[in-house]
């Protein structure tokens, strides 16, 4: 399913952690085969037991909401209100803004895709990013 | 072994907007109030330590030395908002140790001069280049605390509303007015559930503590209190799925702190408690024991958290009062628990008191609930 995501070209936020197909994004995640950590970013070496039997290993597209909040007060770039949350996938858990104008009630399930997540003077600011998927529309 | 360490001084320079005071300005107005006011010589005092977040290098000497503190061994100490805090610790160590009879540890931050909205936080960290802000952080861990105890906003509210209540009373606070449940729910929304007064002002300030050996405490002139337990510990770094409405942290601080001191959380007859956010209270005072897991805000609404209630928290006002000079407020908390129970806390008096004390975290990095914390607690026998 991953074969035709690759790393974002033209500059994102995290651009060395995840790969797109230009729709979806997948983690790059390290997981510690001595301790069972999962850890985002990926890392050498195991922040848990500091072992270094650990592999490189993406994720899934599909996460579910732990928690999630409207941002109205935050760094210019972000053109508030925005919407964070923190979001479960397969193993780990990750802060990514969300396509949405509301915070989503805990438990929400999510899709992690490529998206403009604000700007700057060089313009629009990509990053992963999480959308919810409503009944009916999970692929 | 180690031997007991007494707090024989305090001194807080007020907190507030002091845009034009220098951070080494307002460390020196504390440093220099507490050496009049503990009788207290320059040349008694074996080392210091000084916290601050933005106060730059060598702060500690640049205070220290405008009171005749000058070639002892002087540390500048970072650890976010238990800085403070960290630098009280260290103070401790270095008199429980026997190392030293006579430290002074303070803390410092002029945070004015950031200008208005939230702290700037400048670490290289893969939250904050999402957009991650101090507000977000505590505003999420309420979503979730009120999804999974079936709480409302107006727990929050109450926090806020019985905290500012308790600051009225306090000369030392950056707000001195009370405000009502309707004032709180109609304050501007910075990350939602929050709202503007739900958060702690950024505020300047200053506050100087004096620790030392039996010996040094008898031959000053002020009543001195004992440092029953000194705790600092570091977040624990995960990626993974974890508790949000559980600050871990806190939890493994605080049994540190009971273990240390022989107390536990029944014993405390007050605690000024880390509330940088209306939630912060809910989720420390259960991680400290002295609510039920789920019922902390139960415990507010029932009044047990009040000045005469089961357990006084924060009844100088906490830091939705008192305002977070970030540096000065750990060692702003054991101040006022000082005067608790050295019984000079005037209209803030908690009766009876004799057992405080003092939760202090802080550090928004990604991985861990915070990056540090630190708990006192402070003894009058």
């Amino acid at each position: 399913m991953t074969n035709s995501f690759a790393p974002p070209t033209g500059g994102a936020v995290g651009a060395e952690n995840f790969l797109t197909d230009g729709v979806r994004a997948v983690l790059r995640v390290t997981r510690c085969h001595n301790c069972a950590g999962m850890w985002f970013p990926p890392r050498d070496q195991c922040s848990t037991c500091a072992s270094r039997d650990v592999t490189e290993e993406l994720t899934s597209s599909s996460g579910i909401a732990y928690a999630s909040s409207v941002v109205r007060i935050g760094p210019p770039r972000f053109q508030a209100p925005y919407v964070l949350a923190y979001v479960d996938i397969d193993g780990v858990r990750v802060l990514a803004h969300v396509d949405s104008s509301e915070a989503l009630p805990p438990g929400t399930p999510v899709e992690l895709r490529l998206a403009t997540i604000g700007a700057d003077e060089d313009g629009p600011v990509l990053s992963y990013a999480v959308a919810p998927i409503m009944k009916g529309e999970a692929r | 072994m180690s031997r007991d360490v007494f707090i024989a001084g305090a001194a807080i320079q007020p907190f507030g907007k002091h845009r034009g005071t220098a951070t080494e300005e307002l460390g020196y107005l504390a440093v220099s109030r507490l050496m009049a006011t503990a009788g207290l010589e320059a040349g008694l005092v074996d080392i210091g330590f000084g916290g601050s977040v933005y106060g730059g290098s060598l702060l500690a000497q640049r205070v220290l030395q405008r009171v005749g503190i000058s070639g002892q061994p002087v540390f500048t100490v970072e650890n976010a908002c238990a800085s403070g805090a960290s630098a009280v610790n260290l103070a401790w160590q270095a008199v429980a140790s026997g190392s030293v009879d006579c430290a002074i540890a303070f803390g410092a931050e002029n945070l004015s001069s950031f200008g208005g909205g939230t702290l700037p936080l400048t670490t290289n960290d893969i939250e904050i280049a999402q957009g991650m802000v101090m507000p977000a952080a505590y505003a999420m861990r309420a979503q979730r605390y009120l999804h999974d105890w079936g709480a409302d906003v107006e727990s929050l509210t109450n926090v806020s509303v019985k905290n500012r209540r308790n600051g009225a009373d306090n000369p030392r606070a950056h707000f001195q007015k009370e405000v009502t449940s309707e004032d709180v729910e109609n304050s501007r929304p910075v990350a939602d559930p929050l709202r503007l007064l739900h958060c702690c002002p950024n505020s300047d300030g200053a506050a100087a503590v004096v620790l030392c050996s039996e010996q040094v405490a008898a031959r000053l002139p002020g009543p001195h209190v004992r440092v029953a337990a000194s705790v600092v510990r570091s977040g624990r770094f995960s990626t993974g799925y974890r508790d949000m409405t559980w600050p871990e942290i806190t939890e493994r601080a605080a049994g540190a702190a009971y273990a240390q001191s022989g107390f536990g959380p029944d014993d405390l007859d007050l605690v000024e408690l880390h509330d940088a956010f209306a939630i912060a209270e809910l989720l420390h005072a259960e991680a400290l024991g002295i609510a039920d897991r789920g019922k902390a805000h139960a415990a507010v609404a029932n009044g047990e958290f009040d000045r005469d209630g089961r357990v006084a928290v924060s009844p100088s006002g906490g830091l939705l009062s008192r305002g977070h000079p970030v540096g000065a407020t750990g060692v702003a908390q054991i101040c006022e628990s000082y005067w608790q129970l050295t019984k000079q806390a005037g209209a803030l008096q908690v009766s009876d008191a004799r057992i405080a004390l003092t939760h202090v975290t802080g550090g928004g990095i990604f991985g861990v609930d915070n990056g540090a914390c630190a708990v006192h607690i402070l003894s009058n026998r």
